[in-house]
């Protein structure tokens, strides 16, 4: 008790250099709160826009990509079967139209393929038997184009490209009746039996509900899609001549598989006439650590596949906000070093000072038979003392901080881009020799899915600067840490005071 | 030399000396001393300024170690003794008084005396601190800070600090230096009774005549050296 006395009235005394020391090291420490609460926003933010495909960091997404090598098998060792079913889905997609008459009524469904090839769906099986796979989900992603309108009485004489009314065709021409209406929706089939992997799980359903029982005519629709079609939950959709109910409206963020429409995954295979075939298969490994072996078996399992990890996803997130995170990661940690540091350094220096200044009183200490251990515990514990209230005020500036940067923190940009190769398929450059690929057609009206359907485009993220209880303790550490740093240092040197030296200095 | 017959020997120099600096810069500040002062002992160590009084207090107090010869206290020799036993020497058997008192300014009167039994095992050490104030006739100033006490106060706690722990010797250097000539006499008084009533070895380090003057045993020093043959045990030095 005598000791806490005569440090507090020590810290009294000084109590100018005791607020100065506290002080220094709350800026320090509240400089850590801060960027490490900025950068935990970061993170969330980045996660917030990851989540959709990541789920718990572990999933990947197999696909049959767009261009398949000629190289070591390649097209050519796919079955004949199968090579013919490619060959149709990359074929042409023109409507006929020289049959109608002029003034005649026309109306046509048909699914077109995008960049994505399907495979048979027995891979879905092949892939859940791999070691370390925790769940394995198929889907098909087609376009459902919906034309209709009325031949007018004078039509050109031009004749169509292969491309029909796609506008593409290598620069293809417009040919044909003029006054036509497309409709045009992207429609994913989804295994429902797996509600927490797949293009839509139960967890993005914003409302309404999941899939469930056996009516196959139930569709959820994107929110985008029934904002802009003024639909909702409860609505009909048709789509190929069948009538689907609304039965929920999904979101699904910046990065996350998007389709207009979602449909089981039997009953668009059966309207589309892809019976037992998908494009997309969601994996998701049992353990984060295992994603890259599983990457690998995939590959080799599943020949000429495309597995997309989500940390391939994450580096093609770009943007202010993955700007900010290299920033606040690099610049925020040196900040963070430097002040702790010159935290320390000030404290030090100011104990320093302190025990200068105080050298007769502690060689009378040492005169009066007090122990080198004695001394030092002393200056130790009034230092460690100032640290505390230095972690304490350091609280309160860190929690500023953070308070000031989820208040005036500018909202940051995540953009998800494509990769190049796929960008030149759908644009068209694909498609040589041995190559295959959707014609160039392909590309005006449909292409709007890159890769795997991802969302691509910017999403507006806004930063908060969340404080957690483990982080105010170890801010709370870390000023302790430096009080008992400074503390050493001056009890180092009052240890080398030399009594009789001591009791002779001047004041 | 001066030796005691009749009470031990509390301590013995042997040819000590304290030298600072080496070479041609060298300086003796205690030289070749040959000294022994007995238990119980009212002595006063006089001398010009420089003559070596407190470098030689210092070795007694075992606040330094000699650079050449023996000093045995109690029998034991501390010039080579490890630190840890210094301390422990000058934690239970000696009390110090300095000229400036040397008090904490920001503990009272009670926590001041109470300094020196903390690094102890006493227990109810705020009682035994209050009743070494009674002693020294401050009992009723213990909650005072110093800044709140005359001279003379703050040197009779700065005594009650150095009795704190029942040393057999007090040194004290300069006493009454920074006081008025009536509260100097007053703790000349009270360091007197304490050798002569309570036993204690009492060494008083001066240049004031008028204090060398009343002491039965006065060394005087110059240069570091003895400046005459002291007088035996026992007989009055007025010179």
């Amino acid at each position: 008790m005598f000791y806490i006395s005569y440090m507090l009235a020590e810290l009294r005394r000084r109590r100018g250099r005791t607020l100065l020391t506290a002080l220094g090291l709350a800026v320090g420490v509240g400089l850590v709160v801060t960027v490490n609460a900025l950068s935990t926003g970061l993170n969330q933010a980045q996660a917030k826009v990851l989540k959709p495909l990541t789920g718990l960091g572990t999933d990947m997404s197999v696909t049959r990509p767009l261009v398949i090598a000629t190289t070591s098998g390649g097209f050519q060792s796919l079955t004949p079967a199968e090579r013919a079913k490619l060959r149709s889905e990359g074929g042409p997609r023109g409507f006929d139209f020289q049959s109608l008459k002029p003034g005649a009524k026309f109306s046509s469904d048909r699914f077109t393929f995008g960049t994505q090839q399907t495979f048979p769906s027995t891979e879905v099986a092949s892939i859940s038997k791999l070691a370390h796979v925790s769940i394995a989900a198929g889907s098909l992603t087609l376009n459902a184009v919906h034309i209709s309108g009325t031949v007018p009485k004078q039509t050109t004489t031009a004749t169509p490209g292969p491309g029909g009314f796609s506008g593409g065709g290598g620069g293809g021409f417009f040919s044909g009746p003029r006054s036509i209406n497309f409709d045009t929706k992207s429609v994913t089939g989804i295994d429902e039996t797996q509600p927490t992997l797949g293009a839509i799980t139960t967890s993005q359903i914003s409302s309404g509900a999941y899939f469930s029982g056996t009516d196959p005519y139930q569709a959820i629709l994107n929110v985008s899609y029934a904002n802009s079609n003024n639909l909702k939950v409860g609505s009909k959709l048709t789509l190929a001549g069948k009538t689907f109910a609304v039965i929920g409206i999904a979101t699904t963020p910046l990065g996350g598989q998007s389709s207009d429409v979602y449909l089981k995954l039997a009953e668009l295979q059966k309207l589309s006439g892809n019976t037992g075939r998908v494009n997309t298969i969601l994996v998701e490994a049992d353990n984060a650590s295992h994603v890259a072996a599983v990457s690998t078996a995939i590959k080799k399992t599943f020949k000429d596949s495309s597995v997309t990890t989500a940390k391939d996803l994450a580096d093609r997130i770009s943007g202010s906000l993955v700007d900010t995170k290299k920033l606040t990661d690099k610049l925020g940690t040196a900040l963070e070093i430097v002040g702790l540091v010159a935290a320390i350094l000030i404290a030090s220096l100011l104990t320093l000072s302190s025990v200068t200044k105080r050298i007769r009183e502690l060689g009378t200490l040492k005169a009066l038979g007090w122990s080198q251990g004695l001394v030092i515990r002393q200056v130790t514990g009034e230092s460690l003392f100032q640290g505390l209230v230095g972690g304490v005020l350091g609280v309160v500036v860190g929690l500023g901080g953070a308070a000031l940067v989820s208040a005036f923190a500018p909202s940051l940009q995540a953009t998800v881009g494509s990769t190049s190769a796929t960008a030149n398929a759908v644009t068209g450059q694909g498609g040589g020799p041995g190559d295959f690929g959707p014609p160039g057609g392909g590309a005006g009206l449909f292409g709007r899915f890159l890769d795997n359907g991802l969302t691509t485009g910017s999403s507006s993220v806004s930063i908060s600067a969340p404080v957690s209880i483990s982080l105010l303790a170890t801010a709370i550490g870390l000023a302790v840490l430096g009080g008992l740093l400074a503390g050493a240092v001056g009890g180092f040197r009052a240890s080398r005071l030399r009594p009789a030296d001591a009791l002779r200095h001047l004041d | 030399m001066t030796t005691t017959d009749t009470t031990p020997a509390v301590y013995e120099l042997r040819g000590v000396s304290r030298s600072y600096g080496s070479g041609t810069t060298a300086v003796n500040a205690v030289n070749n001393l040959e000294l022994t002062i007995g238990a119980g002992e009212y002595t006063v160590i006089a001398g010009p300024s420089g003559s070596g009084k407190t470098t030689l207090l210092q070795l007694l107090g075992g606040l330094d170690r000699p650079t050449a010869g023996e000093l045995l206290f109690e029998g034991r020799d501390i010039a080579h003794a490890g630190e840890g036993e210094l301390t422990a020497i000058r934690r239970t058997k000696i009390g110090f008084v300095f000229q400036q008192f040397n008090l904490i300014p920001t503990l009272t009167a009670r926590q001041n005396v109470e300094v020196a039994l903390a690094p102890t095992k006493i227990a109810n050490r705020t009682a035994r601190a209050q009743e070494l104030l009674e002693t020294v006739g401050l009992g009723a100033r213990a909650e005072h800070l110093p800044s709140q006490m005359s001279g003379g106060e703050q040197q009779r706690v700065a005594i009650a600090r150095a009795l704190a722990n029942h040393p057999d010797v007090l040194l004290a250097d300069e006493p009454t230096g920074n006081l008025d000539s009536a509260s100097g006499a007053e703790i000349v008084t009270l360091l007197r009774n304490l050798a002569d009533e309570k036993g204690h070895t009492v060494l008083v380090i001066t240049h004031d005549p008028a204090i060398a003057a009343g002491a039965p045993r006065v060394i005087r020093l110059r240069d570091g050296k003895l400046e005459e043959p002291a007088p035996a045990d026992g007989e009055e030095t007025n010179s």
